[in-house]
């Protein structure tokens, strides 16, 4: 079984497809997408990265055995297993028939159509009408293939469907509104059952298909242009490409060779992305208390006899504070491998507080009889959540309480959550498994 | 109790009780339910089939033993993923039992049509996950799609999708004969 690190930078779509089929498959993979590990704009350009990847571009996938790879279809077929490649020599030439259809009929006029409403391409009315005649084209030879089928190939989810679906992903959230979709019955409902099944929702969250068609809006989109003495406002929709500048400089700076110019504007808003929303910690005074220092004697030493008395030696209460949070909904836990994708789904989308944040989630029981609950350490003595709307999607699904860092009760507790063992005694039901946000 | 030979629905009948034994055995192996259960059936025309368990009372009818064997088997997610996909699964096991079991030749088609359109936005009948309700729904409809002529599975095209998903789907199929799905279309043309 295939199992490694995808370098990335956060909600990149074409990662998706490799994440998604690895929840399919069981492939271990450990997503990279922020500090320390990977910073989008300076690890992938720094010699060690380039002898792996010449090209320097992500996802780049790395094996924990060495292996080397670029190319997100690549990653993705790399990470699949035998049902989502196809089974047959005719059922794998249909797999990537369709990826290969992704890549080349739908993200072009995706693009030039979903870019300028993001702020990131300036609007050219001929090349958007076109593009939507293009989209349309696309569209109705998916709703006639998939008039008498319930997914693109075969009976089951394939690596085709993971293709296709995420390079509609924009399309989807952006402008195919109601109205515009409503010929297309046979593609949004194939659309919606695979952003639904729980794999891909681990890595995707909710999708939430467009309402009303987002149209370029040019103050946005000036906002986003290099000007030195404007700085970039926070809009709403343009929060992931608040400040595009530094970057625009710097590539110039590095007069690279431009691929397609689409391709630039999505990385643009990606690199974007990294320095973006100010640190929502930036108000707290520094603390003694070095998390990072902290997990990597999680990670490398014995947790109860090194880890957990660091721990305690080290806390700081005033700048940290820790909470046990239960997941609310315990009879709709069904089989554990939802459960675990529940889980791991939340640490996913909770990505950008991995520097601020440590948690141990526990998997209690058996299919249908099963329990989560965890504790949270954070920085800062409110619930981190509320801090960033990225971090919403699933807290409210948890009831939290704030552990008090001196009594009995936090110890043991923190004790058998860090090292997943022990009596557990408010659970009532088996460890099953653990797993760590860090 | 027994059947009188000379009663007018007697082989209808008996065929009837045998299906929906067969159909719960199938619906065991698919579960993976190891220890086959035993069971009988009552009422007058015995078309009831009931489940002696040792322990408490015996269950009767199909949508009870059936509910009853996805719990025994573990799977209560088969039952629907939340509250709300719950009671569209009993919804549509409802309607499996009411309307499509014993139905006559010209309650085919408004059925037909129901379902058709009912499924023209979805894949399952309950929710993103394949349910229970698909299961039943399959087994007490599959002697009509059977009966279908191509045009008719062409008219209901959103049924017969869903059918030849479920007939696919893993250790479901079971008792039934597989129903052979064209994928291309030869009576409408590709606009609808
Ligand atoms: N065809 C490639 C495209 C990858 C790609 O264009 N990656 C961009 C991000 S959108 C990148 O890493 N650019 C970095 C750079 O050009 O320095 C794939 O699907 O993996």
């Amino acid at each position: 079984m295939a199992a490694g690190t995808l370098y990335s930078y956060p909600e990149n779509w074409r990662a998706f497809k490799a994440q998604i089929a690895a929840q399919y498959s069981g492939a271990r993979l450990k997503v990279a997408s922020s500090a320390p590990a990977f910073t989008f704009g300076q690890t992938n350009r720094t010699p060690a990265f380039l002898s792996n990847f010449p090209l320097g571009k992500v996802p780049a996938f790395q094996g924990d055995d060495g292996f080397c790879l670029f190319e997100s279809n690549a990653i993705a077929h790399y990470l699949s297993n035998e049902a989502l490649r196809g089974s047959s020599p005719q059922s794998q030439a249909q797999v990537i028939q369709w990826v290969s259809f992704a890549d080349s009929e739908i993200i072009p006029p995706a693009s030039v159509w979903v870019f300028p409403t993001l702020g990131i391409m300036q609007y050219n009315k001929q090349a958007t009408e076109q593009a939507k005649e293009e989209v349309k084209k696309v569209l109705s030879v998916l709703n006639q293939h998939l008039n008498t089928r319930t997914f693109l190939v075969g009976d089951r989810v394939s690596l085709a469907d993971i293709s296709v679906a995420c390079s509609m992903l924009w399309l989807y959230r952006q402008v195919l509104e109601p109205a515009f979709r409503q010929p297309y019955p046979n593609v949004t409902r194939w659309f919606q059952t695979c952003v639904n099944q729980p794999q891909f929702k681990a890595v995707l969250g909710e999708v939430k298909l467009c309402e009303k068609m987002a149209q370029f809006d040019p103050k946005k989109f000036a906002d986003m242009q290099p000007k030195k003495d404007t700085p970039p406002k926070k809009e709403k929709a343009a929060k992931e490409m608040s400040k595009p500048q530094e970057k625009k400089e710097k590539k110039k700076e590095e007069k690279k060779a431009a691929p397609v110019e689409e391709e630039m504007d999505e990385c643009e808003a990606a690199l974007a992305a990294e320095p973006k929303t100010k640190d929502p910690f930036a108000h707290l005074p520094k603390s003694p208390f070095v998390l990072d220092e902290f997990k990597r004697k999680y990670s490398n030493e014995d947790t109860l006899t090194v880890a957990v008395p660091y721990f305690w030696e080290h806390f700081d209460k005033e700048g940290y504070s820790i909470w046990y949070g239960e997941y609310k909904y315990p009879q709709e836990l069904t089989m554990t491998f939802m459960s675990c994708n529940l889980i791991m789904g939340m640490f996913q989308r909770l990505d950008k507080l991995r520097k601020n944040g440590f948690a141990s989630v526990i998997l209690f029981g058996g299919n249908n009889e099963s329990s989560i609950s965890g504790i949270w350490i954070f920085r800062g003595q409110d619930l981190a959540f509320t801090l960033s709307d990225d971090w919403q999607i699933d807290y409210e699904s948890y009831s939290w309480r704030k552990l008090d860092p001196d009594s009995e009760e936090t110890k043991t507790m923190v004790k058998e959550y860090f090292a997943w063992e022990g009596d557990f005694k408010h659970v009532g039901k088996p460890f099953n498994q653990g797993k760590c946000f860090k | 109790m027994y059947l009188l030979p000379c009663h007018p629905f007697a082989q209808e009948v008996c065929e009837f009780a045998k299906m929906a034994l067969r159909e719960l055995s199938s619906l065991e192996k698919a579960l993976g339910l190891k220890k086959p259960n035993k069971y009988s059936t009552q009422g007058d025309n015995k078309q009831v089939p009931v489940l002696q368990s040792n322990s408490g009372p015996a269950l009767s009818g199909l949508v009870t033993i059936a509910t009853h064997l996805v719990k025994q088997a573990n799977r209560a997610d088969l039952l629907g993923e939340s509250a709300e996909h719950r009671a569209v699964v009993q919804q549509w096991l409802e309607y499996r039992v009411t309307k499509v079991d014993g139905c006559q030749k010209e309650e085919i088609k408004p059925i037909l049509k129901d379902l058709n359109s009912y499924l023209e936005d979805k894949v399952y009948l309950a929710g993103n996950q394949f349910t229970l309700a698909d299961t039943l729904m399959y087994y007490g409809v599959h002697h009509i799609i059977m009966d279908q002529s191509v045009q008719d599975k062409e008219t209901y095209v959103n049924v017969t999708r869903w059918f030849d998903h479920v007939q696919h789907y893993p250790g479901v199929r079971h008792h039934l004969h597989p129903v052979v799905i064209l994928k291309n279309r030869l009576y409408t043309s590709s606009h609808h």
